[in-house]
């Protein structure tokens, strides 16, 4: 075999190999997306179960406390009546101070005649207001956040 | 917390090291024509930078998404290696009188772009900054288009580079993602109010002004793209993006129908009144009609594309020299798809579009697993403006449509277009760092 040959053969081993370990990495992209897919579902099936969620973000009083996420039903009330379904231990908070619910496709807010009334990111409503999710909710000095 | 490695990261990486090198070494070997690996120091340097990315990561505690650095590090990779394998006479910088090939040029913008990436990722937590000024960004997009407009510099006929100093950049790049994050601020705030406020007028139904102005107003935008800086790929691209992002964020069909019927109506009118739309849809239609003047580039592209064929020429094999020169024009930029078509022929192209998919079906999820809209519409932007890009330049080099001048996303030889690139991935990063934080999963 002349040296010709021989580097011929090199090259071409060379070029199988790139285009091989090009098609390798395909294989195991393609392998992790399937078992994320797999657990994805999963996630996805847990997270289905509550129409959405509110995370605490500043609470003085720490009831409820800092960081926790309320799983969140249809309908909601918040106040500082310990029978409200979301309870605020909060001086600036009213007994029923909003209710929180989830109609058709979207979450509204309602103040409830509260003395130092309701936020949605730093704006005080008079009317049921549409929320998105990601807005923040301010009731007394107690600050949320709506998720998904 | 428990710390995360991110091992699936690191394992998806590994082939990297391999890859690149040899890619190198092959265009060395094939070059000199003699079994000697030639020096590697471009491949070492790319891997060191993809390493020291996911290391960063790894030490900043970052939980966000494991896939999306090695698929861009695999086709940043496989670009590298193309733009090596090219005339390095091509494009490139002399700072301080130092002669610097195409590849090596490309290299400091890879390093420049990896780090944009993890800053954004790791420092980008708090998604405040984009959300609430969007505004102010809306501003500084108009602002970048508007002097564009009237200072920009024209190369072949499109008028898309400012220069500052002896840097020229692509201002579109940057206006790109400026885009997605005020359309997705814009849509997260608007969509919850005006949920179901539609007017029927016969058996359509007819948005809400809020949504109807904007959309009437980027279309303005992107005409003026198209009329003034002639730059059709980049018009087509902040059109399609905006339509997906108001479809995925309403999920109303008559967006996407309105949307169509002005795509058209708009592409009927610069056919009619603009020589250069006129131009590039003849060539699409028929390059052989002056297959040595304006259809020269789509042509010589035809042919790259059939001497690649299922298999290609080899890496470093392909590409005749005619008469001194490479045949087709912009092939380190526009057309470095059908450089990779006719040296990797088609299994080569084919693994570049499945990363592609791969990567646009990673930014998806990510979009879906976000906890809040802003978030997930931004991922979903972004996502559109990766994979958009790339069918739009790809289908127009195999000439499915007009050829409209775009950059290939981590391929192209372009400082602007790859840290654009970059920072979409070191977005999408943080937006699904903060979803792993909030549900709180072991890693």
């Amino acid at each position: 075999m002349s040296s010709e040959e021989a580097l011929r053969i090199l090259i071409l081993v060379l070029q199988l190999a790139f285009v091989g370990l090009l098609y390798l990495l395909l294989l195991l992209f393609g392998r992790s997306l399937l078992r994320d897919l797999r657990s994805a579902e999963r996630t996805q099936e847990a997270a289905r179960q509550g129409i959405g969620r509110l995370t605490v973000l500043e609470s003085p009083e720490d009831e409820p406390p800092v960081g926790r996420a309320i799983a969140l039903g249809p309908i909601n009330s918040i106040g500082r009546n310990v029978n409200s379904t979301i309870f605020v231990e909060d001086d600036f908070a009213s007994a029923t101070h909003a209710m929180l619910t989830f109609r058709g496709r979207s979450w509204f807010i309602e103040d409830q005649g509260s003395t130092n009334g309701t936020y949605v990111n730093g704006h005080r409503i008079d009317r049921p207001v549409a929320l998105s999710y990601g807005d923040e909710l301010t009731i007394g000095k107690v600050r949320m956040r709506l998720e998904r | 917390m428990a710390r995360t490695w991110r091992g699936t990261e690191l394992r998806l990486l590994l082939p990297i090291v391999v890859l690149v090198p040899l890619g190198v070494a092959l265009v060395n070997i094939v070059a000199a024509n003699k079994a000697d690996p030639g020096p590697l120091g471009i491949a070492l340097v790319y891997v060191v930078l993809v390493i020291g990315a996911h290391v960063a990561l790894v030490a900043r505690g970052h939980r966000g998404d494991q896939l999306l650095l090695p698929l861009a590090a695999t086709i940043g990779g496989v670009g590298l290696v193309m733009l090596y394998r090219l005339p390095q006479g091509l494009a490139g910088m002399n700072p301080f009188g130092l002669q610097v090939g195409m590849a090596q040029t490309q290299l400091a913008w890879f390093a420049l772009s990896l780090t944009a990436m993890v800053v954004i990722a790791v420092f980008f937590r708090d998604d405040g900054i984009l959300r609430h000024y969007k505004y102010t960004w809306a501003v500084v997009g108009a602002a970048l288009l508007a002097i564009t407009f009237v200072f920009g510099e024209e190369h072949n006929g499109a008028r898309l580079w400012l220069a500052i100093g002896p840097v020229t950049f692509q201002p579109a790049e940057a206006i790109k993602i400026v885009l997605v994050v005020f359309v997705a601020g814009y849509l997260a705030e608007k969509r919850a109010l005006l949920a179901g406020a539609y007017r029927r007028i016969g058996f359509l139904k007819i948005p809400p002004l809020p949504y109807l102005l904007p959309m009437l107003a980027i279309f303005a935008i992107v005409m003026g793209i198209v009329v003034i800086s002639r730059d059709l790929g980049t018009a087509l691209l902040f059109f399609g993006i905006f339509l997906t992002m108001l479809f995925v964020a309403t999920g109303r069909r008559s967006y996407v129908l309105i949307g169509l019927v002005l795509f058209v109506a708009g592409s009927f009118v610069s056919y009619q009144l603009f020589g250069h739309v006129r131009v590039r849809v003849d060539n699409w239609l028929n390059p052989f009609a002056d297959p040595t003047g304006t259809g020269y580039q789509t042509v010589q592209a035809l042919y790259a594309f059939g001497r690649g064929g299922l298999f290609g020429e080899g890496l470093g094999q392909g590409l005749p020299l005619i008469s001194g020169h490479l045949p087709i024009p912009a092939i380190e930029t526009d057309f470095i798809f059908t450089a990779i078509a006719e040296e990797l022929g088609l299994v080569g192209a084919f693994a570049m579009l499945a990363l592609f998919a791969a990567l646009v079906f990673r930014g998806l999820r990510i979009a879906i697993l976000a906890h809040d809209d802003f978030s997930s519409l931004l991922a979903v932007g972004l996502t559109t403006s990766l994979g958009l890009q790339t069918l739009i330049i790809v289908a127009g080099n195999a000439k499915l449509i007009p050829l409209t001048g775009i950059t290939f996303p981590f391929v192209s030889y372009g400082g602007s277009s790859l840290l654009a690139s970059f920072v979409a991935i070191g977005l999408l990063l943080s937006v699904s760092h903060r979803s792993a934080e909030a549900l709180g999963d072991p890693p």
